[in-house]
């Protein structure tokens, strides 16, 4: 597994100070519709750009955009530590270590901006024109609090986090080893989904998917979660280790578990982990240890085949023994004796508590996972990472536990793992008192003004100060919310069956974040599962969802149907383009921009929209100017 | 250089390195501006084939083209290329001697007839067995946990780069195109622009390359779109990830309607079949359809990976018990695509100028079968090159009865073949020198093949003779 570099593959870092790369000029070579706007601006970057000043297209583009307000950012030397104090725990963090280091933060975000980024973050949706009009218009003065609380509570909010901790905790039909097959997909599915509508706190719900006790994964959801660590037609210890090496990543953000189950750290993590180098395997087979007396049978629905089948997840009686050191055959080195012990008893391996006596291990090892500090870190850390791009612990899974306290940092060369040591202690425990609310932890970030600042920067930018957060780094969009947003703008609504192969869903699935699973969904591996693909939304197994952009991406948005048959002015009398082409020209182009894009045409956009239209057929003219909003990078990115 | 030096070297210096914390940030693009010049300047031009010099090592340089199998889930080396009757191995195997060597000819019955083309290593050591880092390792050259392992490159993209200025203007096809191998590893730090092109072959060719709007429309609303996203495209605000979306629009538009596309992408069922053996038709054999056609068309593609994978036979390896992916139905489809490519580059002379990899992640177990039937993960393994001027019908290093160790490691260096040594051998023959070495953003060195300029490892150079 490559866990994923957040820094590179969300790199927003040109700022306006920089010269041209001399890359630029052989990339140009292979695009020959060069129109006179590109080679001024590559006019521009040969004589570089005044630091500080914005030049007329970035601004025109980005600055220029509603109330662009002065604002004199925290942080600056016009702030008292006093005011600092009384910020946030995110803002306190954040805009005392850019005082302390002379950094200046970002601007804040216009109003444009904050409402279409929080819509995405938040629901993976862009905002209805309407909303866009009346939120800038709303005069109020806590009117972005309002609205993210609007957000939170919207049906979209479940949607989309039910996606996110669906790749977090793995939930597919297939794996490398094992099947839950659609209807334990639909069951984990709406497991999820129940928690987070109804505001369960994450730490029962890892107490839940880790104690998980049941005779049916097609109608138990939590059972699916253990069931995809299962390793088959190896020796059960294989399956221990696996099956513990997933909790403490999903739950520690603790990858090296997995390591530690094959060899001691000593002469493999030496340089990658202070906690790691000196871990053994044996702690790793005490934590393995606390699901030796779990058994995964399964049942087969057929009589005449195995397959498909659904799984049993509890604590047999028939496993009387500890984990035992036994094995030569699996996929893990052997496992033989040390000394004249054969057996390893559950022992945490953090605090070396051990189950009660009695005491089921598993709601032992759930009660010892959630009480860890690492999983209140891991849990905001992850959160963290998809509002800020920049996760607090990367990678997000490889947590080094022995270098997060900023007050007893580590010595020998080895430094603290946090961007922000002190902001994540914190953050993790108003998680924590806040009884693990993932709702008021999302507020918290999002109600911040670390989080409200713009992605332009002001000067001229150092990228040493990307850990500092001192601007909002742009994200590409989920295959899932490019698909929503080109549906919901259009007007235009597909018809996804699911209901055939997914129990709980329904025969017209419009929006794909509704879909349970990535796996060649919604259409069984055709054009529009493809399309979801080509953005790289991952397997759920041994591809994660990635950002990176790709040619395949590049035809899809020009010639896929998906997007095609979205920007017709004809034949459709309730799409977008249809319903406003009777409208002047200024009103066409306004409410395109708006309703695409959520923010109105800069004065040379609109010039150049303006011009489009008035030349040849109007409605063709007019697809094509749709057309080229739907293949802005502006639509598939979140700034 | 042999196993005990190579041990002892790697304890003395183990790479201690700044944690990623400490590293100075620095773009991309701030990157490329310090090292466009290592990447595409200072690099000697080797315009025609041939041993060239770069001073500090001499490359092979007999390559143009790379195909790189990848055979994922690590099959068995003692059922295929390192063939060993046991206890367990059943008569269907029917491993009889062809060219010298002991040939599983139930299991790769065309291949038989190419070993004259394929030198065949046999002294290949993993370093891991899990399927995910061994993959990775295999296909970056390094290991993907330690420092720089997150971020560096697959050889594919490392050769793109390299390559970037041998492609001519008229040439769409992207440097580096990946075949039935969704999970090829991308460009990890290095441009988007060498990221492998992933395509899933198809009778109809390239998805999403054309539509019925028409090319004089496509190309002007392509126009329309840089007026008015240009700002946002070129040294944009958004950074680096807007402008690499410049460049795929840029590569995406030279392979619409464009009737080259069509013909290398496209193919009918009945090539389909014949790249099955006359069975079939699978994603496999299209894959090397594909491939072959694409390098005759010269369109710019120089490094094709294609995956196969399902060679995990943990359980029923022989498929007594009934299972339907088991080392015969695998192992002839991998043979009736593979011995059909080679046979088709032959014919077409592309061979010559085509370096030809065969590898899997690791090996299975030897001698007699696991409980369950199978064969689980083993380190031992194999590795086959055949193609730009390798010498064929050899073997390179020997194993014991059962295939468990290697008892003569067949080259210079004295000591198992490592994944980094192929990588290394990779370069070589397309005239890139391994030991070249790059500045980063993170504040420490990228060498193409780790610690080869101490000579840790290297091309395997007994496979041209």
């Amino acid at each position: 597994m490559r866990p994923v570099w957040a820094l590179l593959l969300i790199s927003p870092l040109c700022g306006f100070g920089q010269q041209a790369a001399a890359s630029d000029d052989g990339a140009n070579a292979s695009c020959t519709l060069m129109g006179p706007q590109r080679e001024r601006i590559l006019e521009a970057g040969k004589y570089g750009r005044q630091p500080g000043r914005l030049t007329e297209l970035t601004a025109g583009v980005m600055g220029r955009l509603g109330d662009v307000r002065t604002y004199i950012p925290g942080g600056s030397r016009t702030n008292s530590q006093l005011q600092l104090d009384q910020m946030g725990t995110i803002d306190r963090h954040i805009y005392g270590t850019l005082q302390a280091k002379g950094v200046t933060p970002a601007p804040r975000t216009n109003d444009y901006e904050f409402i279409r980024r929080v819509t995405l973050d938040l629901t993976g949706r862009i905002p209805l024109p309407e909303r866009v009009t009346q939120f800038v218009a709303d005069s109020r003065a806590n009117k972005r609090e309002l609205l993210v609380d609007e957000l939170l509570a919207k049906p979209e909010w479940v949607d989309k986090w039910t996606m996110f901790y669906g790749d977090l905790f793995k939930n597919n039909s297939v794996n490398t080893n094992i099947r839950r097959d659609t209807e334990g997909v639909s069951a984990f599915h709406e497991w999820i989904a129940n928690a987070l509508r109804t505001g369960k706190p994450y730490s029962t719900m890892a107490t839940e998917l880790v104690s998980a006790t049941g005779t049916n994964s097609y109608q138990q959801g939590e059972l699916n979660f253990l069931v995809g660590s299962f390793q088959p037609q190896v020796p059960q210890q294989d399956t221990y280790d696996q099956t513990a090496a997933d909790v403490a990543r999903t739950f520690l953000g603790l990858g090296h578990m997995n390591c530690i189950l094959c060899h001691n750290g000593r002469g493999h993590l030496d340089t990658l982990s202070l906690w790691g180098k000196s871990t053994t395997r044996a702690q790793g087979w005490g934590m393995a240890s606390f699901f030796s007396r779990t058994a995964m049978p399964r049942t087969s629905i057929n009589s005449d085949s195995f397959v498909p089948y659904y799984w049993s997840v509890g604590t047999s009686a028939l496993l009387r023994n500890d984990y035992q050191l036994n094995t030569t055959t699996g996929n893990r080195p052997a496992r033989q004796p040390i000394g004249t012990q054969t057996t390893v008893p559950p022992a945490y391996l953090f605090t070396g508590a051990r189950p009660g006596p009695g005491e089921d291990y598993r709601t032992a090892f759930a009660r010892e996972i959630v009480a860890d500090p690492l999983f209140s870190k891991s849990a905001v850390n992850y959160v963290w990472e998809h509002f800020f791009g920049l996760a607090l612990v990367t990678p997000s899974d490889g947590f080094d536990p022995a270098r997060l306290d900023p007050d007893n940092p580590p010595a020998d060369g080895w430094t603290l793992q946090p961007t922000n040591a002190a902001l994540l202690r914190d953050l993790a425990a108003d998680f924590v008192a806040n009884k693990y609310d993932v709702k008021k932890l999302m507020r918290q970030i999002v109600t911040s003004s670390a989080y409200q600042m713009a992605s332009r920067y002001e000067g001229a930018w150092d990228p040493n100060w990307e850990p500092l957060y001192a601007r909002h780094f742009v994200r590409r969009l989920w295959g899932e919310e490019i698909h929503d947003a080109l549906v919901q703008s259009s007007g235009v609504t597909p018809s996804y069956d699911l209901l055939r192969q997914y129990p709980g869903f329904s025969r017209t699935e419009a929006y794909a974040m509704r879909i349970p699973e990535p796996l060649s969904t919604p259409d069984r591996g055709g054009p529009v599962s493809r399309f979801l693909d080509s953005f790289l939304r991952g397997n759920r197994d041994d591809e994660e969802r990635r950002n990176d952009g790709s040619i395949s991406q590049a035809l899809a948005l020009m010639n896929d149907p998906l997007v095609l048959t979205r920007i017709r002015g004809t034949g459709n009398a309730t799409s977008l383009l249809q319903r406003n082409l009777a409208r002047s020209d200024e009103e066409l182009v306004n409410t395109l921009f708006l309703t695409v894009l959520s923010r109105p045409a800069t004065d040379s956009e609109k010039a150049a929209a303006l011009a489009q239209l008035r030349t040849g057929t109007r409605t063709a003219q007019a697809e094509d100017l749709l057309w080229s909003l739907y293949n802005k990078v502006d639509f598939i990115f979140s700034y | 250089m042999n196993e005990e030096k190579l041990r002892r070297h790697l304890a003395k210096y183990p790479r201690v390195h700044a944690t990623y914390s400490e590293a100075p940030f620095l773009s991309r693009r701030r990157f490329f501006e310090i090292a466009g010049a290592g990447v595409g300047g200072s690099y000697l031009a080797q315009p025609l084939l041939g041993e060239s010099t770069s001073g500090a090592v001499t490359t092979k340089n007999t390559a143009k083209n790379v195909i790189f199998v990848l055979l994922t889930g690590a099959p068995s080396h003692v059922d295929t290329f390192d063939c060993k009757v046991g206890p367990s191995t059943p008569a269907a195997l029917r491993a009889e001697t062809v060219g010298g060597v002991l040939w599983p000819n139930g299991v790769l019955p065309g291949l038989g007839a190419h070993l004259g083309k394929m030198a065949i290593v046999r002294s290949m050591r993993a370093w891991a067995l899990v399927h995910s880092l061994g993959q990775t390792w295999t296909q970056i050259g390094r290991n993907p946990a330690a420092a720089l392992g997150d971020v560096s490159p697959n050889m594919g993209s490392v050769v793109a780069s390299e390559k970037e200025r041998d492609r001519t203007p008229s040439q769409v096809f992207p440097t580096f195109l990946a075949l039935n191998a969704n999970a090829a590893i991308g460009p990890g730090y290095f441009s988007a622009t060498y990221a492998p092109f992933k395509v899933t072959p198809s009778t109809t060719g390239l998805p999403n390359t054309s539509n019925n709007d028409g090319k004089a429309r496509s190309d002007a609303r392509l126009r329309f779109l840089h007026t008015i996203d240009d700002p946002l495209r070129v040294l944009s605000p958004l950074g680096k990830a807007a402008e690499d979306y410049d460049k795929f629009y840029g590569s995406a538009n030279g392979m619409m309607f464009n009737s080259a596309v069509d013909t290398a992408f496209r193919f009918t069922a009945a090539d389909s079949v014949r790249y099955a053996g006359g069975g079939v038709a699978n994603g496999f054999g299209n894959a090397c359809l594909v491939a072959k056609q694409v390098l005759a068309a010269n369109q710019g593609t120089r490094f094709i990976q294609i995956n196969l994978g399902g060679w995990d036979m943990h359980n029923d390896i022989y498929g007594t018990g009934g299972a339907a992916v088991n080392i015969f139905t695998l192992g002839r489809m991998f043979d009736a695509g593979m011995s059909t490519l080679l046979a088709d580059l032959d014919s077409t002379g592309l061979l010559k100028e085509t370096l030809v990899v065969m590898v899997g992640e690791f090996g299975r177990t030897t001698g007699a079968l696991t409980g369950s039937g199978g064969r689980d993960h083993y380190l031992q393994h194999f590795a086959v090159f055949a193609g730009a001027g390798v010498r064929g019908g050899r073997t390179i290093g020997a194993t014991n009865a059962s295939g468990s160790d290697t008892t003569s490691f067949g080259w210079k260096h004295d000591r198992y073949i490592r994944p980094e040594d192929v990588m290394a051998t990779v370069y070589s023959a397309m005239g890139i020198d391994w030991t070249k070495q790059l500045p980063t953003p993170f504040g420490r060195t990228f060498e193409y093949v780790p610690d080869a300029s101490d000579g840790i490892y290297a091309p395997i150079e007994e496979l041209w003779g």
